[in-house]
């Protein structure tokens, strides 16, 4: 049996011997469980490591097969390892379990080397096995922690980015990605200025070399508004922060960035409705000081006006002055409107009666005599003020004629459309060319030659009011397209 | 119209100059009496109690010293017959209900026809 010639090779070193008690005393102390089998898996030696490892004493376990400490889930591996063994090889250290008196499951980084006699035959094995109980606490406690800081990092509603001194991202969290729209993939590894526009896109590596070189801070630990870029070359502001750091010895920045687009957004339409109040008081007094003599210069001409011949060249002239003292007068009235739209009081209304109407008047427009103009569809009742419903409307009817040149056709749809009543004005003009379009709700901005360029602002502002939208759109198909939303009615 | 067995007075009160002078061309080309008041304190002289009112007048809203409603009360306390109308280069939803209220017949906005204004006093009167 391969047992007793493995025992007899270890009885080879007797007692007396002095090397042989060297390396008793050696292997005994050794906090590793060392145990020596033979070749068909009995245990033959069994130190102190394995004693206080397995909590068997020698005597207990010498003589038993070693699956006495091999979990039966891991039976198949120590066949495995027996057949490395009777082949003359070497088991590397490797992570597996084995299993105490009690039961306990211990985690073990172990070797398994065979034992040749003089001759060179395997004549049995030893196994060094280490309890890595406490590193393997310590890995998971690594990993724990390396995933609570990846969650933080995943998790932040802002944008985390890290770059080494070159400047190539090796870190970008999922907000980066929401904001940017670039995948982490198609960022890592790339140079961070792809998240730039000119001229920080040209310049970033520069900023980099300038701080390595100079280490004068201009950001770093400071932090300022930027402006970003995403994957489809838009901009956008945020406030970035740069941290600095040495990994390995290498140089790591990491930027956090705060989209600040929602409050440039606020702070841009609180400066609008500032500059709207202010403007909405001086058009008051404006109104009242020219309003007022303009009345009475009218008044006047117009007395003067009746003591003149009719028909005479004087009275024409007097007929001129008060139409223009009327344009000046409906200047007036347009600035007014914009700047101080009256509070819109809000009542249920049928659309279509109010659209019907409206038609009507603008028929009469002297520009619109060979013009059609047909409204179909129907909507449920509008919560909407009556008044600011028909000058929006009269407005857009009046700029669609105003386009039309004369003749074709007018549609105006009536629809309900996510929850709201859409009324679309549609024309059969020119259309209007996108840098234009971009423009046409500023105050003032006109293409006319005779515009205040306030009708479609003040549309907006009164639609607005009654928390309904206005949009344009230039369909393929030619023409212009304007879209009003309004607020359908509670049912009751 | 005016009858022949009372000539009717119209007060017209504006710091214009210019609509002082319209309407009372106006007006008198009609055949109403016509008195003017440049300011609030002219127009109350002209409507204090004891005096004989205006049968009309047609009031505006701004003046040097009123800028509020308190004249047109007055007026109405003071002479409860007489018709106002008011003149307004700026009215609000609000100042036309509350002018309304204090009994104004109708206000009206600035600019207007000289001869629909002379219109709506003969209306006034009538009504009366």
């Amino acid at each position: 049996m391969g047992s007793s010639r493995l025992m007899s090779a270890i009885n080879h070193f007797g007692p007396d011997d002095q090397m042989s008690g060297l390396l008793r005393a050696i292997v005994e102390s050794s906090d590793d469980a060392i145990i020596g089998k033979s070749l068909d898996g009995i245990i033959v030696s069994w130190n102190g490591g394995a004693q206080r490892m397995y909590g068997y004493a020698a005597s207990e376990a010498v003589g038993q097969p070693i699956s006495l400490v091999v979990p039966e889930e891991h039976r198949p591996e120590l066949e495995r390892i027996q057949q490395e063994i009777r082949a003359g090889r070497r088991v590397a250290s490797h992570e597996t379990v084995r299993m105490t008196r009690d039961g306990h499951r211990l985690p073990v980084s172990l070797t398994v080397s065979p034992i040749l006699d003089a001759r060179g035959d395997v004549i049995g094995a030893s196994a060094i096995a280490r309890d890595i109980t406490e590193s393997k606490q310590l890995m998971n406690a690594l990993v724990a922690s390396e995933e609570r800081y990846r969650s933080i990092v995943e998790s932040a509603v802002d944008a985390i980015l890290v770059i080494d001194a070159q400047g190539r991202v090796e870190a970008y969290n999922a907000a980066a990605a929401r904001l940017f729209g670039f995948a982490a993939d198609e960022v890592i590894g790339r140079n961070v200025n792809v998240l730039m526009p000119e001229p920080y896109h040209h310049e970033h590596d520069g900023y980099i070399g300038r701080y390595l070189a100079t280490g004068e801070k201009r950001i770093i630990g400071i932090g300022r508004e930027v402006t970003a870029r995403r994957k489809d070359g838009s901009t956008f502001p945020v406030q970035l922060s740069v941290g600095e750091m040495t990994i390995d010895g290498e140089r790591k920045f990491t930027g956090i960035l705060h989209d600040l687009t929602a409050r440039v957004q606020l702070e841009s339409q609180l400066r609008e409705q500032a500059a709207l109040t202010r403007l909405g008081e001086m058009a008051a007094v404006v109104a009242h000081e020219v309003k007022n003599p303009l009345t009475g210069i009218r008044g006047a001409v117009q007395i003067i006006g009746t003591r003149l011949p009719a028909g005479s060249r004087d009275a024409e002239v007097i007929k001129e002055i008060v139409s223009r003292i009327d344009a000046l007068n409906d200047l007036m009235k347009d600035l007014l409107l914009f700047a101080r739209p009256p509070q819109p009081r809000i009542a249920t209304l049928d659309p279509l009666p109010i659209l019907t109407m409206v038609i009507g008047l603008v028929r009469q427009d002297a520009g619109a005599r060979n013009i059609i103009i047909d409204l179909d569809g129907s909507s449920p009742p509008v919560a909407a003020d009556a008044e600011l419903v028909k000058l929006i409307l009269q407005n857009l009817l009046l700029n669609a004629v105003h386009a039309m040149a004369g003749t074709g056709r007018i549609h105006v749809n009536v629809a309900v459309e996510d929850q709201t009543c859409a009324i679309a004005v549609n024309d059969q003009g020119p259309g209007i060319p996108p840098d234009v379009r971009a423009k046409l709700f500023t105050p003032f901005f006109t293409t006319k030659s005779r515009g205040t360029g306030l009708g479609l602002s003040t549309a907006r502002r009164f639609v607005e009011a009654q928390g309904g939208s206005i949009s344009i759109d230039c369909p393929p198909g030619g023409g212009t397209s304007v879209l009003v939303r309004l607020p359908l009615a509670a049912k009751s | 119209m005016p009858n022949s067995s009372h000539t009717k007075r119209v007060l017209v009160v504006d710091d214009e100059l210019l609509i002082r002078w319209a309407l009372r061309e106006a007006l008198e080309a009609k055949g109403y009496v016509v008195t003017e008041a440049a300011d609030a304190a002219a127009a109350k002289m002209a409507v204090r109690v004891g005096a004989e009112p205006p049968d009309a007048v047609v009031l505006d809203y701004r003046l040097p010293d009123s800028s509020d409603l308190t004249l047109l009360a007055a007026m109405r306390d003071a002479a409860p017959a007489t018709a106002v109308i008011m003149m307004t280069a700026h009215s609000t939803p609000d100042m036309v209900s509350s002018a309304l209220d204090l009994g104004a017949v109708r206000v009206v906005s600035k600019p207007f026809e000289v001869h629909e204004m002379v219109d709506f006093v003969a209306t006034a009167l009538a009504a009366r």
